[in-house]
């Protein structure tokens, strides 16, 4: 009995609860991580006074939950996320292109043609090692893509598995671009990785926690998980191949058939101006800013400074995404 | 004949009106969220622009890295279950027949409950910091420095250890209920110790082996989280790899496919425990039973070994949970280990909706699953119907499935008009429902197997209807089962994650949602407090459920609940 009032206490406490909330909230699916996510929307409440209804999901599931909700869109926006998640929306229609005040302003690789995403960041990809493991081994921090061959660092590295993660399709992108898009020299240098390769992880940042306990030497991350690690305390040491690195856009979207379409454009407004994305560096999220209008932060330009990176073609990359993706994984992964 | 009886079968129902309420509403809720549900999924799997083809199904077989994958579930579930059922088989034994104090007993309880009561990835990730490269026991322990944390043997231990209790709940009330008058007798025969475990104790327990070890085969059969983060890339699994076709290739049709692979061996393993068992009787609860008295069927030494292995496992499950509890107060696990609440105060601000929305899930789910539990293990169990078989086969289809293809096809199935539920608390809460309860049905159908139909029969000719004869017989008789069933649809309303992600949504969502986010996106601190909530919340319920239950009072039922949930 004790516990069906509790049950009642609690239902009633929840409906005073959503009662309360304010009119026309803006439903997002996040793939930024929560820690990144928060402040944003959280400053944009403040400008506009619209809540943010949010929840997390991985891009893989974000984007299948958008397709299988599309004849009854439960979002209003797709926020955050690799802009190959993206592309992969487009061809299941389940975006309504949008140009915000921004889209002018921004270089070609920050925007889908159409208006179909914009971009609201900037991610490059970094080597990380462990520092203790470095020392250990008397190496030092990887300078070249040649250096991860090294059989030291076998069975030692941790990296994004393709079939989930925009991260390993950005980095598999990379050493294309590195090889002059010459895919069999490609596959044989990722034949060779595949050796010192201890496991392949489900998201992007999976391997960031590993090397910085010791239990992996290191890996390929996007430079905002792998700055977090750093700042967390943990001993991890940052580098940059000589023969460039890719990166990738982080992009937004309007959802087609969007319950609250007007709150949903306003968010976007707010995410691809310096509004949003100036306020990045105020709450330490290493993202690089996409809008010209925004200066990246002092450390983390000092971070970049020196480092020879490219961004990944987007028609080329969505021409052959899934072909390559395939062959990787029926020629590297097993 | 065959015909005749059903006839019969129909008439009888026919004439019973409260049986044949109960029999077409179950069926119509079975319809609505088992049938319905897969049905859209498998059209969506199936059909290539308007017309049914069995092409993809054909593609998929074809794919050496899927044969390989379906395989490995086989190789991998079947060790899960016999691993399982031993483990489960060796802690029964040691509660109920070696005579140790209700103290000790509740603390090794607490220990075998740990990981059933915990979210998926606690084993998992407590096995990574644990046996990798620089891992606390591998490398600190032990000194070793390349070894390996990915693979079959840490898949399989992870799943062994994070199911074995579901054995342990399985197995111990049986073991409890087999009258150690019967031992006892045999051993003033004459007959050896070794001599009347072999042909005593097991053959009664049998069928709680054929159970305990067809629920372990399905839960690692459908476990994905477990392969994910542990199999690495040489042991790929079903489950994982249909979770990846999704979620990864946004893939449906494939995934769809490589799910609806895994229903041929739940269904063969199914038939197999079915005949098995179904050659044997096993009746102890005649009515009649004597005094009990304490068993000497077990050597003193034998006793103490049973002790002793079961502390060992015990000890090593509480050692992974130490870790968790570490992780959980401390800044940043490895780097910078000082104290601190700020992981707690985090999960009790920001996490608040999460576990608002949990617990009124798990307490609409929990009196819904139990009684849901019982009725269809009761009916499988004693009625006889036309379609019973059908009922049974059909209520253990979205358990047997993996949780990814349930998600999937609920969230396919309930988007839409004429049933529009996603974005509600209900979805989820019948996903819990009819995916959890099987374990209250199997429970039912084992219970009811020991306890002699003579029971019923008396109270039918003495005139009771067949509704108050199983509120004044047969309840009383299955409220152990009731509460197993019960508390596991709780337990599982807070730990479950792989078919629930896809259908949380913006107003209702999960802790163990929040636990897989947490973990992916490196903080690891909220993670592990949000894990030990989970693990208070569920024990300290658990707890409450068997206090009930034992003022309840109902006679042997009293004992053996308050045993099932491990209080």
């Amino acid at each position: 009995m004790r516990m069906f009032r509790v049950a009642l206490l609690a239902l009633a406490g929840w409906l005073t609860a959503v009662a309360a909330q304010a009119a026309d909230p803006v439903n997002v699916y996040t793939i930024w991580p929560e820690n990144y996510a928060r402040p944003m929307f959280q400053e944009f409440e403040k400008v506009t006074g619209i809540k943010v209804n949010f929840i997390r999901f991985s891009s893989g599931e974000a984007l299948a939950r958008v397709i299988a909700e599309k004849n009854n869109p439960r979002i209003d926006v797709l926020f955050g996320g690799p802009v190959e998640t993206f592309a992969a929306g487009i061809k299941e229609g389940i975006f309504e292109p949008y140009k915000s005040p921004s889209f002018a302003k921004l270089p070609a690789r920050f925007k889908h043609v159409d208006g179909q995403w914009t971009a609201i960041a900037d991610d490059p990809l970094v080597f990380m090692t462990n520092g203790a493991f470095l020392k250990g081994k008397g190496l030092k921090p990887p300078a070249s893509w040649d250096d991860l061959l090294d059989p030291a660092y076998k069975n030692q590295l941790q990296m994004a598995d393709a079939r989930t993660s925009g991260t390993a399709v950005t980095r598999i992108f990379s050493v294309l671009e590195v090889n002059k898009r010459d895919e069999e020299k490609t596959f044989a240098y990722l034949k060779k990785l595949r050796q010192n390769v201890q496991v392949y992880t489900k998201s992007g940042g999976g391997g960031t926690l590993p090397v910085g306990l010791g239990q992996a030497g290191g890996g390929i991350f996007f430079i905002v998980d792998a700055l977090e690690t750093k700042a967390k305390g943990y001993d991890v040491v940052i580098s940059f191949p000589k023969e460039g690195i890719g990166s990738s856009a982080e992009a937004i979207a309007l959802i087609k058939g969007a319950k609250n379409q007007a709150a949903g454009k306003k968010l976007i407004d707010f995410a691809t101006s310096a509004a949003m994305q100036s306020k990045l560096a105020d709450h330490k999220v290493n993202f690089v800013p996409a809008s010209p209008d925004v200066k990246t932060e002092a450390s983390l330009a000092e971070v970049l400074k020196g480092a020879t990176i490219f961004p990944i073609d987007d028609d080329y990359a969505g021409a052959n995404r899934k072909r390559i993706v395939d062959r990787w994984i029926k020629e590297v992964l097993p | 004949m065959a015909s005749r009886g059903f006839a019969s079968e129909g008439r009888r129902v026919l004439r019973d009106p409260l049986l044949l309420g109960v029999i077409t509403v179950l069926w119509l809720l079975l319809a609505l969220f088992v049938l319905y549900p897969l049905t859209v999924l498998m059209v969506r799997a199936f059909s290539d622009e308007g017309r049914l083809t069995i092409e993809p199904l054909m593609t998929s077989l074809g794919d050496s890295s899927h044969r390989a994958a379906f395989f490995n579930s086989l190789i991998l579930a079947a060790t899960v279950g016999v691993l399982g059922t031993l483990l489960g088989f060796l802690f029964a034994l040691t509660a109920t027949r070696t005579g140790l104090g209700r103290r000790w007993l509740t603390l090794l309880d607490a220990a075998a409950l740990l990981p059933l009561v915990s979210p998926p990835f606690t084993t998992s990730i407590a096995i990574i910091f644990s046996f990798g490269p620089k891992g606390f026991i591998s490398h600190h322990l032990l000194g070793f420095d390349n070894v390996s944390a990915y693979g079959f043997v840490s898949t399989a231990l992870a799943e062994t250890l994070t199911y074995f209790p579901i054995a342990y709940l399985t197995l111990r009330p049986i073991i409890a209920a087999i009258d150690p008058n019967l031992e006892e007798m045999a051993f003033s025969l004459g007959g050896s110790r070794w001599r009347i475990f072999r042909t005593v104790t097991v053959p009664l327990a049998i069928p709680g082996f054929a159970n305990a070890f067809l629920l372990l085969f399905a839960a690692s059969l459908a476990d994905f989280a477990t392969p994910l983060i542990l199999a690495g890339n040489s042991f790929p699994v079903l489950p994982t790899q249909a979770y990846l076709q999704i979620t990864g290739m946004f893939d449906f049709k494939g995934g769809a496919v490589l799910s609806l692979m895994l229903l041929v061996p739940a269904a063969v393993v199914y038939l197999l425990q079915r005949y098995w068992v179904g050659r044997r009787t096993y009746v102890t609860v005649t009515g009649k039973v004597g005094q009990r008295s304490r068993t000497r069927a077990i050597a003193p030494w034998a006793s103490v070994a049973l002790v002793v292995a079961t502390v060992l496992v015990a000890v090593s499950i509480l050692y992974f949970y130490a870790l968790l509890v570490f992780a959980s107060a401390v800044v940043a696990f490895g780097a910078n280990n000082s104290f601190t609440w700020h992981h707690y105060a985090v999960i009790f601000t920001e996490g608040v909706p999460a576990i608002r929305d949990t617990l009124i899930i798990a307490l609409i789910g929990m009196p819904l699953g139990g009684l849901y539990g019982v009725l269809v293990g009761y009916l499988i169990a004693r009625r006889r119907f036309p379609g019973r078989q059908a009922m049974e086969i059909v209520s253990m289809v979205n358990y047997a499935l993996p949780g990814t293809i349930v998600g999937i096809a609920y969230l396919i199935a309930f988007n839409d008009p004429p049933i529009a539920l996603t974005g509600g608390a209900m979805i989820i809460v019948a996903c819990y429902v009819f995916r959890y309860s099987p374990t209250g049905i199997r429970a039912t159908v084992a219970l009811l197997s020991q306890i002699d139909r003579s029971l019923e029969e008396a109270s039918s000719s003495l005139g009771a209807g067949s509704g108050e004869t199983f509120r004044r017989v047969t309840l009383p008789l299955i409220a152990p089962a009731f509460f197993a069933g019960l508390g596991v649809v709780f337990i599982r309303s807070m730990t479950a994650i792989s078919a629930t992600i896809f259908l949380v949504s913006l107003s209702w969502t999960l802790i163990t949602v929040r636990i897989l986010e947490n973990m992916t996106e490196m903080a690891l601190g909220p993670a592990a407090a949000f894990s030990v909530f989970v693990i208070v919340v569920v024990f300290a319920v658990v707890s409450v459920l068997s206090a009930i239950l034992a003022r309840l009072r109902t006679a042997t039922a009293g004992a053996a609940a308050r045993s099932l949930l491990g209080g």
